[in-house]
């Protein structure tokens, strides 16, 4: 393994290949599953893989905005989880189900 | 091979596992905890980018918080007959994997032929946060000068979630007699207005669409009103 440019640290592109195969696998979640909650979980996944392609970027740059770019995607995913779930439990309250497939309208 | 490697690969190889796990799972609840070790893993891997505050933000709020929201949904929705995955669309099954390996090759072939980087800035070098007392005070002190607008409407962005999530998740409370009144004006998008149709009996969840089922059968058939039904099932 390629050696980064602060002492003995994997190099950038395998975080960023980590980065790549953890959003993927959150991408193919929210593509296949039908489970509204289960799309929710992929959701999260896919903002955490960003996160580690964004502290990757700042360490390589020897820049703090990386960080600070993943503390501001942390916090939005905290307000995105519940202002979701709680449509989601809105939703499976009203029609009694969260397949995705049987979701398709708002209203009864 | 160093250790940071070894802990890279361990740390990297088990978030990936565990993801993986989350989207096969069937049981949204085991989901759920496989989704947990993968954000402890991923913390790992911040601390060996050196990045310590946001591991631990990252503990406190997915692990702490976000996962007990998880839990506490998984719970509430009906358990029974959850939707099995790759139920009813074979088309889906086979065009999300087929467009997510496409993504992943794409941004394989970036990261293979990356140009080099800008030239690294000064203010972020290992020294340079030594000297501030270590990262918490570095991304404090960039956080309250560089990025202190953000950070106020970070707490806003909160705010709103907060209030979102308790407007949309309330239960309807139209108190009885403002519904015989007819006011029945409500943004609460917690259960239907009629609340008699709402509240289903214990033990059966499929009251609600069964009562206005039942309802509208009966309406037909005597050529009774819904609302006449309705009060005299409220005595």
């Amino acid at each position: 393994m390629a050696q980064g440019g602060r002492g003995m640290q994997p190099a950038l592109e395998w975080y960023l290949v980590l980065s790549a195969i953890l959003f993927v696998t959150g991408l193919m979640g929210v593509l296949t599953r039908r489970n509204v909650l289960v799309i929710f979980m992929s959701v999260e996944m896919m903002l955490n893989a960003v996160n580690i392609s964004l502290i990757a970027f700042g360490r390589a740059l020897n820049s703090s905005t990386g960080q600070i770019f993943a503390l501001f995607v942390i916090t939005v995913a905290a307000a995105e989880a519940a202002v979701g779930l709680a449509i989601v439990i809105a939703v499976a309250r009203r029609q009694d189900t969260v397949d995705v497939g049987q979701l398709g309208t708002l209203r009864e | 091979m160093s250790g940071a490697d070894l802990a890279f690969i361990v740390f990297g190889g088990l978030a990936v596992l565990c993801s993986v796990l989350v989207v096969l799972t069937r049981n949204p609840m085991h989901s759920a905890l496989f989704l947990v070790i993968s954000f402890v893993n991923v913390a790992a891997i911040y601390v060996l980018l050196g990045a310590e505050f946001v591991a631990v933000t990252q503990i406190i709020v997915y692990t702490g918080a976000i996962l007990v929201l998880f839990l506490f949904a998984v719970m509430l929705v009906r358990l029974d007959d959850l939707p099995e995955m790759y139920g009813g669309h074979p088309v889906q099954a086979f065009v999300g994997p087929v467009l997510g390996f496409a993504l992943l090759l794409e941004v394989l072939a970036v990261i293979v032929t990356t140009v080099p980087l800008g030239i690294a800035s000064t203010d972020f070098t290992p020294d340079a946060i030594a000297a501030v007392g270590g990262n918490t005070q570095a991304v404090g002190r960039a956080l309250y000068s560089d990025f202190l607008v953000p950070f106020e409407i970070a707490s806003l962005v909160l705010l709103v979630g907060a209030i979102g999530a308790i407007v949309l998740a309330k239960p309807d409370e139209t108190p009885a007699r403002r519904r015989e009144e007819g006011d029945l004006f409500t943004i609460s998008l917690g259960h239907p207005l009629e609340s008699e149709i709402a509240q289903p009996k214990a033990g059966n969840r499929r009251a609600p669409v069964q009562a206005i089922l039942d309802m509208e059968r009966a309406t037909e058939k005597a050529g009774e009103t819904i609302k006449e039904r309705e009060i005299s099932t409220r005595r």
